[in-house]
């Protein structure tokens, strides 16, 4: 034993060294060396019923499990022998006998682990003459949910999950033998608000996603990592779009939304509000600048160039007449810390705009878990930032502003439609800059249609005050470009430094 | 010393009361036990007896409640598996139905030896009559101070439960009869850590069969010497056995260690019945692997029944007769254990039912050439790879009928 | 319709939660205890069962689901258990059990339409020695022979 509680071992040959009480599966993971698993899922303690992870620790005459097996000084494990090999293909070849094969109408193809290990550890010619056992499919569970019973595995990572994290336990395990089957009371339903999570941990086809159900293949779509939008948790997320879209002839551009782990922040997991967010991505979106009065070459098509030109000419009027603190600015803490910073350097800084309001979404309900009450991704930036987010007063604005610059379309969650209409009637001028349609669209003068977070670059300020860098997971419409690429574009125009 | 007090299954109606108990000397070992010896004098003079578990598995019954850690603050429990449903098997009725106390007498010496003051008795729903009988058995054992808060005004205090199980075999495997007493389906955990210091409701436990413990008072009755002299020297004492099936005198029959089964078999049950002679024989309960005929000479211990590749086990004989088609029986064997897997590990799960299904169809006329040989590939891809020892229960007697009968059953196949 | 036991059973109930060190742990004992009573065990009972011991209604029945001698549905007055392990079988079993299914007009597996008898076949009764046996209730017998089995059930009122 080496000092501080550190153990050395073989693993395939390879020597590592790990705390001790590590699992000889997590030393795997760690080697690089991928042990296949059905059961095991790295939130739970080890379950020990699906057999795949067997493997041979030298000295000991049976095969063990990985995942539950903790590793002892000298301990060396192989992972790959002819015992170990051939360990894996009877699993598979007995979950198979059952199996209902549906691959072809089956939403995991292509991410099914039951797929997965057969073409690595299976390949075998099946032999089973015998009848299958008939179980229901198409069970609804709740929340869109479809359990398969055909299809499953019995590796009760759901009944787990739903015991363990979400602490709501709608589903059980019934009967004994094959006819073994995950269930739920009648009656009930699943509808807490982390039951997508069920449909990525399960590793097969038995739980399915109604949304998500014969939409798409999953190899059309691409991956891109990024941090959700809807509330201050700040949980890291995979937006999965289709490449290509629309040229590639499928029906839409996202179509899901999947967690990415990360231990500090989310652990394995996102809420369901944030999951089906993925419809923000794509519904109800602006794609094209509007003029709805005035502005730049009335009658004309407009672009980006003829719109900030316009824009910034209009600013520097009422810079050059002294009229400066007539500009007024209702931000949002939907924009990253970057925009954020943009936004204080070029409106507070360089042109002394005092009347800097915000207009977010609503808080809603926190859900005792990740869900938060505050619905922005970066209340926290713009705090940080040293922003006081407050909503602007309607009497105040009536009259004051000659140019208001909204960012969002938020306003219209605070102040009903009529009073705003009237406000913001006596404003000379009125910049929209939003990435999804609303009422707002025709009180402002001038639409300008902007990025989903998700197809932007930046970084936002979670509820717990870490800062989050993000890539731009899935491109923005044409049409669209983000508010940072538009300030940035202003701040040029108007000859203001941003760095 | 009298047979009558130095067997598990006395004869007469009445052995089974209290006050028949004590006339041949009931609870005086366990009074004198208690009152002079240490409890870790206790669990010595037991491993000086080489008591080996006579559930199935054999285990050394001292060194298992050895592992029990003493300085530890949690209650410790003692489950007696009393679910006896090994096919074969019907010992632990005779000595629960004739002679309740001596079970009590040596619930009471284990505890003591242990340090446990709760015990369980598991036991299979189907023998009702049996835990009524227990239950008034430790009615009347507290009523004399037997059982209870002070027993021989001793201090030491044990309350013993009477715990009916509802239909399932796999919960005579330890851990799923720890699951079942807790209030959940019987489904085996996975060991380590082991119920010796992880048991029920997580505390210390030790588990041993009915006839395991019954045996404890006789070694204070007589000392560990004269128990191991009854035996052979690493496994002593007498065992039970049972034997059924194609015999002229089925029944129990309580022997040294050691006897050779053809003894048991010819002498002791009159050997084979009338106009048949023996096809094969179930030496150890259902789940040890099938002898032939010409491997019946063996010594009934766990060392030499391993030796020839079978297993003691519960000492269930059963024999064969020659007039019965091998593939029903192995239709009968297939049956079992699918329709008492729990479910919850893989191989056991799919692989019990799927060989089940093949020597059905086999029975029904409709068997193919390669049936054998996967029969013979899905026991083996049972076998050491499940959660729990019925894996290989139910792929020994598997393995050991194609193995060894396979012309019998091709021939089954071919017509 | 509000589930409720009778003075005894409900008494037995209570001294199981006591004498058990958790409550969850008398759920097998509990459940026996309203099956004796009730025949079955109903879904009112499932919530009764899990209200008293502080449990999911959910995990009652999944236990109930795994035991062979738990019932959802009303069995017979008589609940006839014949065994078909090895033992039994070599001393003609199958031959009882389809006489019995004769008799009594049902597979195995079914409760006659009177309500009177259900027939099981069951796996090994730990009756070997008196082979075939078979259980009505919780009474033992065997050896029983065809005359036996119409013995038995001219004794049943």
């Amino acid at each position: 034993m080496n000092g501080k509680g550190m153990v050395t071992i073989q693993i395939d040959g390879r020597t590592m060294q790990v705390p001790t009480g590590t699992t000889v599966l997590k030393v795997a993971d760690q080697a690089g060396i991928v042990i296949p698993r059905f059961c095991y899922h790295p939130a739970f303690e080890p379950e020990g019923s699906c057999r795949m992870c067997l493997v041979e620790i030298e000295d000991l005459p049976k095969l063990d499990l990985a995942c539950s097996t903790v590793v002892r000084e000298g301990m060396n494990v192989w992972t790959s022998t002819p015992k170990v090999l051939q360990a894996r293909k009877n699993v598979l070849e007995f979950l198979l006998a059952d199996h209902p094969l549906d691959c072809p109408i089956c939403d995991k193809a292509g991410e099914c682990f039951l797929q997965d290990y057969y073409d690595k550890h299976g390949r075998y010619a099946s032999r089973f003459l015998e009848a299958k056992e008939k179980k229901e499919k198409k069970i609804p569970i709740g929340k869109r949910l479809l359990l398969d019973r055909e299809r499953c595995v019995l590796c009760t990572r759901c009944v787990r999950f739903l015991r363990r994290v979400t602490g709501t336990g709608e589903l059980g395990v019934f009967e004994r033998s094959v006819k073994a089957e995950i269930g739920i009371d009648e009656g009930t339903e699943i509808v807490n608000n982390y039951s997508g999570n069920l449909v990525d941990i399960c590793p097969v086809g038995a739980i399915t996603d109604g949304d998500f159900r014969f939409k798409t293949r999953v190899w059309f779509l691409e991956k891109g990592r990024t941090v959700c939008p809807r509330c201050s948790r700040g949980c890291n997320i995979v937006v999965q779009s289709v490449r290509n879209y629309p040229l590639s002839g499928r029906q839409r551009r996202i179509y899901r939304i999947v967690p990415a782990e990360n231990q500090d922040v989310n652990g394995y997991w996102i809420c369901d509000f944030g999951r089906f967010g993925y419809h923000d991505i794509e519904d109800n979106r602006l794609t094209a600048i509007a003029v709805n009065r005035g502005g730049p070459a009335e009658g004309r098509p407009h672009s980006w160039e003829d719109i900030v030109k316009g824009l910034a000419a209009e600013i520097r009027a009422l810079v050059d007449a002294g009229r400066a603190s007539s500009l007024a600015v209702i931000l949002t803490s939907s924009l990253t810390n970057e925009e954020l910073a943009a936004c204080r350097k070029l409106f507070a800084d360089a042109l002394g705009v005092r009347s800097i309001f915000f207009a977010d979404p609503k808080p809603g309900k926190a859900d005792g878990y990740l869900l938060t009450a505050d619905r922005t991704p970066n209340g926290s930036g713009a705090a940080a930032l040293g922003f006081s987010p407050g909503l602007p007063e309607l009497e105040k604005l009536a009259g004051a502003p000659d140019l208001l610059i909204i960012f969002g379309p938020h306003l219209l969650e605070h102040y009903p439609a009529e009073r705003l209409a009237d406000s913001l009637k006596g404003i000379r001028r009125k910049y929209l800059l939003a990435a999804h349609r609303s009422g707002l669209d025709a009180l402002a003068d001038i639409v300008l249609p902007t990025a989903h977070p998700a197809e932007k670059k930046g970084s936002f300020t979670n509820v717990k005050g870490t800062a989050q860098s993000f890539e731009c997971a899935v491109k923005p419409p044409r049409g669209c470009l983000p508010e940072g690429e538009i300030l940035s574009r202003l701040a040029a125009e108007l000859g203001v430094e941003l760095e | 010393m009298s047979d009558v007090t130095a067997t598990l299954i006395p004869a007469g109606e009445n052995s089974f009361r209290l006050g028949a108990y004590v006339g041949r000397g009931g609870y005086e070992a366990a009074r004198k036990t208690i009152l002079t010896m240490k409890p870790r004098e206790v669990l010595e003079e037991v491993k000086k007896a080489n008591l080996r578990g006579r559930g199935g598995a054999g285990f050394p019954a001292g060194s298992k409640w050895a592992f029990v850690p003493q300085a530890d603050g949690r209650p410790k429990y003692l489950c007696v598996n009393a679910d006896e449903g090994e096919p074969g098997t019907f010992k632990d009725r005779a000595i629960m139905t004739q002679d309740p106390h001596l079970l009590l007498e040596g619930i009471l010496l284990t505890c003591y030896a242990v340090g446990i003051h709760t015990a369980f008795i598991y036991i299979r729903a189907e023998y009702e009559a049996i835990a009524q009988r227990l239950e008034a058995a430790i009615e009347e054992a507290r009523q004399k101070g037997f059982l209870g808060p002070d027993i021989f005004g001793s201090g030491f205090g044990l309350d013993v439960l009477v715990h009916r199980g509802a239909g399932a075999y796999i919960c005579g495997e330890e851990t799923a009869l720890l699951e079942s007493i807790e209030g959940k389906r019987g489904m085996p955990r996975l060991k380590p850590p082991f119920p010796a210091s992880v048991g029920l409701f997580r505390s210390p436990t030790v588990i041993n069969n009915v006839e395991t413990i019954a045996n404890v008072p006789l070694i204070f009755r007589y000392g560990a010497d004269w128990f191991v002299a009854r035996g052979l020297p690493r496994d002593g004492g007498t065992r039970i056995f049972g034997v059924s099936g194609a015999v002229r005198k089925p029944g129990l029959y309580e022997l040294p260690v050691g006897t050779p089964l053809g003894k048991i078999i010819y002498e002791w049950a009159g050997g084979p019945a009338e106009g048949q002679s023996i096809k094969a024989v179930v030496p150890g309960g259902l789940s040890a692997p099938f002898l032939t005929p010409e491997e019946i000479d063996v010594p009934m211990d766990y060392e030499s029944l391993a030796r020839a590749k079978s297993m003691l086990g519960s000492a269930g004989v059963i024999v064969i007769g020659d007039r019965t088609p091998i593939i029903d029986v192995l239709r009968i064997v297939a049956r079992f254990y699918a329709h008492e897997s729990c479910g919850q590990c893989t191989p056991c799960r799919i692989g019990t039912t799927w060989i089940s299904k093949i020597a059905d169809r086999i029975g029904a006329g409709a068997g193919t050439s390669g049936d054998l040989d996967l029969i013979r590939h899905l026991a083996e891809g049972m076998k050491a790879k499940t959660l729990c020892p019925m894996g290989d229960a139910a792929a020994f007697p598997v393995l050991s009928i194609v193995e060894k009968f396979g012309q019998e059953l091709g021939e089954a196949i071919s017509r | 319709m509000k589930f409720s036991l009778s003075a005894e059973s409900a008494r037995k109930v209570e001294e199981l939660v006591r004498r058990y060190p958790r409550k969850e742990a008398a759920l097998l004992p509990v459940l026996h205890v309203v099956q004796r009573e009730k025949g079955f065990i109903s879904p009112e009972a499932e919530e009764w069962i899990a209200a008293t011991l502080g449990i999911p209604a959910l995990q009652v029945r999944e236990v109930l689901s795994f035991y062979t001698l738990l019932r959802r549905k009303t069995a017979g007055k008589y609940v006839i258990q014949v065994c078909r392990n090895i033992s039994c079988y070599l001393a003609g079993a199958e031959d009882i059990l389809k006489y019995l299914e004769i008799k009594l007009g049902v597979r195995a597996g079914a409760t006659t339409p009177d309500g009177r008898y259900t027939l099981l076949a069951v796996e090994c009764l730990g009756n070997c020695d008196h082979a075939p046996c078979l259980m009505v209730n919780d009474e033992d017998y065997g050896p029983v022979s065809k005359d036996a089995v119409d013995g038995i059930f001219m004794g049943l009122s």
